[in-house]
């Protein structure tokens, strides 16, 4: 329904923003600041579902997480490279079990207390504990008498060390080539647990962390507002003195106050790309970079025609994706194979299915498909995907195949694709939490996830055997030349169509700088800064106000 | 209706509607190009008008004027034979309402009032979500929800038949119910109704151009007007004349019919 009456809508939004503003005068939280403070000025279409580092598994809830707590290690501003944070340095044996870590001594939570090892440990366990429901719970249970811990045999996990306040040691119980990775999600993140203990399930309301801004209001569905850590460690660390979040502001109401000058940073509604990308001025604002995500058309493998390994080769060959990525305006770059860009073992001479129309159609008559055959593809009912859909179509009529499109929200796709023998072919798209081809290799090829991520229902037992031997190998070479290996098996096998990897804009205001975009995380709010120039800021509302 | 000449309104509207009916049969005549292929590299970047493509190219590369002149198709084939349905239901409804009166008309026009309290667009949605969106679904849906003017309308019509001589003296001749209403009834209230028919066609193809646009209407690669109104969104600013062109045809197909109805009705009562 969004977008109706657009114009209509856009004036009368226009309007009711006006008298809004009117009547919020008293409360423009602008005026909670002096009037130099330096005020990053964000909007946010729905509430932030939660700031504590436990709970939180989504990307707006990590976007705060991540400047109001500290983890061990955090990755660098702009790639997967990781970075000491709470850590200063580290070790591992060569055996990919035991992680020491040194930490440092000048981290303090907001309530001045020191952190140290314990509270590490503390932090974890929490995580572990069945009664805080954590879906991070996963990521620690290789932990050594994890289980006997949460099954509340133990009174500590076994396999996390504390021999003095500021060192920390894990034991896993088997080899964990990516362990750090799942050191640097906010889910360990250190909370102090007198805060927690006083707090309980409120404590996302009063969250206490030792990270560079805490927290200093949040009024549900209204604003979110913090403010710097007077205590963090990082001297020149965050670069503005606040950020406020205004909380219930969709992406086309975000668009207006963005070019009011109302916020500093937004996103870009589609139906706004294109007059961004063709007005210099506002194209000279855009950020954008590659996700670490693939977006394919899936192939059941145990359906018919689709179990025939010509008919996928011969839909790869017959899908233009530079015209898919041209309908994007841009915002995508063209999938050869399974991982995207940036993903260690991505192979940017893997071949993949060039545009290739007859070479389709032939192998389309070499698997006996008729003419006129048409299978259902199931999407999501989004107007992106839907001309994404009829791209495809177009390009399949070529070749004699009349696909009928079936979109569906977003909970029945997934659970269609769930189904065995159900949809025959579906759009989705798969983002990483890890930079590592694990995450998408075995998660979405093996056997085992059957039902759960692997919805083409491929399996291949020279794929599981190598799946198998690469997960437990910690060097790195090796490590990745056995991915490698394995997807290029899969890319010829070809249960997906190779599509495109998503590349992701925002739009900042001309005085925002530092803004620099992460492959997996959202973009840190501490590095960024406001350019000290007042002429090229507009006046605040209630500067406005205040002067006649 | 007499057979005095045609009225301005009459022809206006005649002339649009038979237009439509044209384009709609001869549309693989007439359209210069496959509506659902492409014919210029305009991918994601739709082409402005031209000689060559009148109408410009959309964002798949696709010629508008030649998806303009199947869409005719779509709009009329929903929008005429909705309207039939509708018609069909609402005329039965209101006839047996006005005629039996008591419980019948109790039942029939409670249910037409429900009706009617629920918005037609919010209702079609729902049942469109339902049945999903086909050609044949999507015209049942729209009957469904349009129905229910007719029957109030001939309700009311009947109801000023029912005590007139020429009713009374066939029921005392015992014209049986059925004969009453199909024999005397019906000829009496057909200026009536085929001035709600035209009317109602223009609504009928307003809810399908409505629905279309939400994305409910007849699946691609089907071309549809609303639909094109739809996908024309993203390119508002820098492509208006995606959305401009199908928003024309829809203003058309409906200031046509409305003209056909109007006309019929100044007939009906000579000002």
């Amino acid at each position: 329904m969004k977008g109706a009456l657009r114009g209509l809508v856009r004036g009368a939004l226009t309007a009711m923003l006006g008298l809004l503003w009117l009547g919020c005068q008293a409360h423009q939280p602008a005026a909670l600041f002096p009037p130099d403070a330096a005020v990053l000025r964000l909007a946010l279409a729905d509430d932030v579902p939660t700031l504590d580092p436990a709970a939180g598994y989504d990307t707006a809830s990590w976007e705060f997480e991540q400047v109001l707590f500290d983890t061990l290690l955090r990755y660098a501003a702009d790639s997967n490279d990781l970075r000491p944070d709470l850590a200063l340095s580290w070790e591992i044996s060569p055996d990919a079990r035991t992680f020491t870590f040194h930490m440092r001594q000048d981290a303090r939570f907001t309530n001045g207390r020191p952190v140290t090892s314990a509270d590490l440990r503390y932090s974890i366990e929490r995580v572990l504990n069945p009664k805080t429901r954590s879906q991070g719970v996963q990521y620690f249970l290789p932990l050594l008498g994890a289980a006997d811990f949460a099954g509340g045999r133990a009174a500590h996990t076994r396999g996390i060390e504390t021999p003095d306040p500021y060192t920390i040691i894990f034991r896993l119980d088997k080899p964990d080539p990516i362990f750090l990775h799942k050191l640097a999600m906010p889910f360990a993140a250190a909370v102090p647990q007198e805060v927690v203990e006083r707090w309980g399930d409120d404590f996302a309301r009063h969250a206490v962390g030792s990270g560079p801004f805490m927290l200093k209001e949040w009024l549900s569905g209204q604003r979110l507002v913090l403010v710097r850590n007077p205590h963090y460690f990082i001297p020149d660390l965050p670069k503005v003195d606040a950020i406020v979040a205004l909380i219930g502001v969709n992406e086309e109401l975000q668009w207006l106050k963005f070019e009011a000058g109302e916020i500093d940073v937004s996103s870009i509604p589609p139906a706004e790309f294109t007059y961004v990308m063709k007005t210099p001025r506002l194209k000279a604002l855009t950020i954008h970079h590659v996700t670490a995500t693939t977006d394919y058309l899936g192939m059941n493998c145990q359906m018919a025609p689709f179990d025939d390994v010509r008919v996928r080769r011969a839909f790869n060959y017959a899908v233009n994706k530079e015209k898919l990525v041209a309908i994007l305006n841009g915002r995508g770059v063209v999938a050869r194979g399974v991982l995207p860009p940036g993903m260690p073992g991505y192979d940017p001479d893997i071949g993949g299915y060039p545009y290739d129309p007859a070479k389709a159609r032939r192998l389309l008559e070499e698997a006996g498909v008729r003419q006129g055959f048409a299978p259902v593809v199931w999407l999501t009912a989004d107007p992106t995907m839907m001309i994404l859909g009829q791209s495809i179509q177009q390009d399949l009529a070529l070749v004699g195949v009349d696909l009928v499109l079936k979109p569906v929200a977003w909970g029945p796709l997934l659970d269609a694709v769930r189904e065995p023998r159900t949809a025959q072919l579906f759009l989705l798209g798969w983002g990483a939490d890890f930079p590592d081809p694990q995450n998408f290799l075995e998660v979405l090829f093996s056997k085992a996830q059957w039902g759960a991520n692997n919805d083409t229902f491929y399996s291949d037992p020279k794929v599981e055997e190598l799946l198998a031997q690469a997960s437990v190998v910690a060097e790195p070479t090796r490590r990745y030349a056995l991915y490698q290996q394995i997807q290029q098996l899969i890319v010829s096998d070809a249960p997906w169509v190779f599509l495109y990897h998503p590349v992701a804009y925002v739009i900042r205001q001309p005085w925002v700088r530092g803004i620099q975009l992460h492959p997996l995380r959202p973009a840190r709010l501490d590095y960024i800064y406001l350019a000290r120039s007042e002429a090229a800021r507009p006046r605040t509302p209630s500067a406005a106000k205040a002067a006649p | 209706m007499g057979r005095a000449r045609l009225n301005w309104l009459e022809m206006v509207g005649g002339a649009i509607a038979l237009s439509l009916v044209v384009l709609a049969l001869f549309a693989p005549h007439i359209a210069p190009h496959d509506p659902t292929q492409a014919v210029a590299q305009t991918f994601g970047d739709p082409g402005p008008p031209s000689l060559a493509f009148p109408c410009g190219t959309d964002q798949l590369g696709r010629d508008v004027l030649s998806r303009l002149i199947y869409g005719a198709r779509v709009s009329l084939i929903v929008g005429v034979s909705a309207m039939a349905v509708a018609m069909t239901i609402g005329v039965a409804a209101g006839l047996c309402a006005g005629f039996f009166g008591g419980w019948t008309e109790m039942v029939l026009m409670r249910i037409t009032d429900v009706m009617l309290t629920l918005p037609g667009l919010l209702l079609a949605m729902a049942f469109v979500a339902i049945l999903r969106p086909s050609l044949l679904s999507i015209l049942l849906v729209i009957s469904l929800v349009s129905w229910t003017g007719v029957a109030r309308v001939v309700r009311a019509e009947t109801l000023s038949m029912t005590s007139r001589d020429f009713v009374l003296a066939a029921r005392a001749l015992g014209a049986s119910a059925g004969r009453l209403m199909i024999r005397h009834l019906l000829p009496n209230i057909a200026p009536t109704i085929v001035v709600m028919a035209a009317l109602s066609t223009s609504g009928t193809l307003l809810l399908d151009a409505g629905l279309s646009f939400l994305g409910l209407g007849v699946p691609p690669p089907t071309p549809s007007w609303g639909r094109m109104v739809e996908e024309s969104q993203i390119y508002f600013r820098t492509a208006p004349w995606l959305a401009f062109f199908p928003g024309l045809a829809i203003l058309y197909a409906v200031l046509g019919f409305n003209l056909l109805g109007y006309g019929f009705l100044r007939r009906r009562r000579p000002q």
